[in-house]
């Protein structure tokens, strides 16, 4: 598959430094109806949110629930 | 865990983690009591809306909503005069949700209170509870300053329907901010006394067409004939918001009398009062409105298409 040559943002960002995933929350990927939110692991054991997939249909509950407000959906001009 | 339902430890295991020394795993351990739905979480969870962390304080008061009783009740109250705005928002909203008229026995001591948001948060909080002691306090509040705390006052007299309020709904009716006079309007639909009546027709003249929409609206509830002649003035109005609902309040009375100055209103450029129209004329089955609705057989609007075959196929049966 070829990998994409330009620097792209996804509409899903998390504030590594607040999410509390290590902590065991879940909220933001349990809430997504498009299921497109995973927990990643990095080598030292750290977890974070992220975004797997970019289906992101902006219904915003990722950010709204998460406890520490380390999720940040970045509306489009358009849907703002 | 993953399982797809999930077991829970002993409340008291998973109230643990609201004693470890990072706000992190306290927000963890306030949504797994949340999760457990077990009211033994409710002191622990009363016990972390005082947490030093606000981000621990705002989950426990969101985490509340999903409990009830006097003891949620009084940890959300205590909330209400917390240092973050967000936790206050978290608790207000969450007092909305409760549902045990005795949760009321928490909320009612703070009915006199004069704090502008602590008043309309524990007014909001016992309107659904329906408690008859927060008929006192909430006509009180119908004097206070902020037009927040008057429709909340007003929303607490409406749920209580009780007869006896009619004059301070009627007084509210009158209000100086437009809301409180909507909510006042919709208020009185409960009661069917002439003075209530006599209200809603007053409010049809209204200088702002969002209470002269409620008005036309609550009319119909009173199910008296009598409101037939204000309603038919009100298809005049300037704002087609206002002349729907009286549309839908005369199909409601049977106003067959108003069928054909009805049917003329399908040529208002307006698909939603199109549609209301057909559907009244179909209830309201008067022949002579036929020729109005096949007219608009093919209306662009499917709505307006469907209701208009069904009010000529109710029409012809």
């Amino acid at each position: 598959m070829p990998l994409a040559q330009t620097a792209t943002t996804v509409p899903v960002t998390v504030n590594d430094d607040l999410c509390i995933a290590d902590k065991g929350c879940t909220v933001c990927v349990d809430v997504c109806p498009l299921d497109v939110l995973r927990i990643a692991e990095s080598e030292d054991g750290s977890k974070t949110a992220y975004m797997k997939y970019d289906e992101c249909w902006y219904c915003m509950p990722c950010e709204a629930d998460c406890p520490t407000g380390a999720v940040t959906v970045n509306l489009p001009y358009l849907l703002k | 865990m993953s399982a797809l339902f999930e077991e829970f430890d002993d409340i008291a295991d998973l109230a643990e983690g609201l004693d470890d020394a990072d706000p992190g795993t306290r927000i963890m351990a306030v949504i797994d009591l949340a999760d457990s739905a077990d009211p033994a979480a409710i002191p622990y969870l009363a016990r972390a809306i005082a947490d030093a962390d606000a981000g621990v304080r705002k989950q426990a008061a969101q985490a509340l909503t999903d409990f009830d009783g006097p003891e949620t009740a009084a940890a959300l109250v205590s909330a209400l005069t917390d240092s973050d705005p967000a936790v206050i928002a978290a608790a207000a909203t969450s007092l909305t949700e409760l549902k045990d008229p005795a949760a009321g026995d928490a909320i009612l001591p703070h009915l006199g209170d004069t704090d502008e948001t602590k008043l309309s948060a524990c007014l909001a909080g016992i309107k659904e509870l329906r408690r008859p002691e927060a008929m006192a306090p909430a006509t009180a509040a119908l004097a206070h300053a902020a037009p927040g705390v008057r429709i909340q006052a007003v929303g607490v007299i409406g749920w209580l329907q009780d007869e006896a309020a009619l004059p301070a709904l009627q007084g509210a009716a009158a209000d100086a901010d437009v809301q409180v006079r909507r909510t006042a309007i919709a208020a009185l639909g409960f009661s069917k006394s002439q003075a209530a009546r006599t209200a809603l027709i007053a409010a049809l003249s209204d200088p702002e067409w969002i209470v002269r929409e409620a008005a036309a609206e609550t009319l119909a509830k009173s199910g008296d004939a009598s409101c037939i002649a204000a309603l038919r003035n009100a298809l005049e109005d300037e704002y087609w918001q206002v002349r729907l609902k009286a549309v839908r309040s005369l199909g409601k009375l049977g106003a067959a009398e108003a069928a054909l100055q009805i049917a003329p209103m399908m040529d208002i450029p307006v698909p939603n009062l199109r549609k209301e129209c057909a559907a009244v004329l179909g209830e309201l089955a008067v022949v002579e409105t036929v020729p109005f609705l096949e007219k608009y057989a093919d209306d662009t609007d499917p709505d307006v298409r469907k209701n208009v075959r069904w009010a000529l196929g109710r029409i012809a049966a």
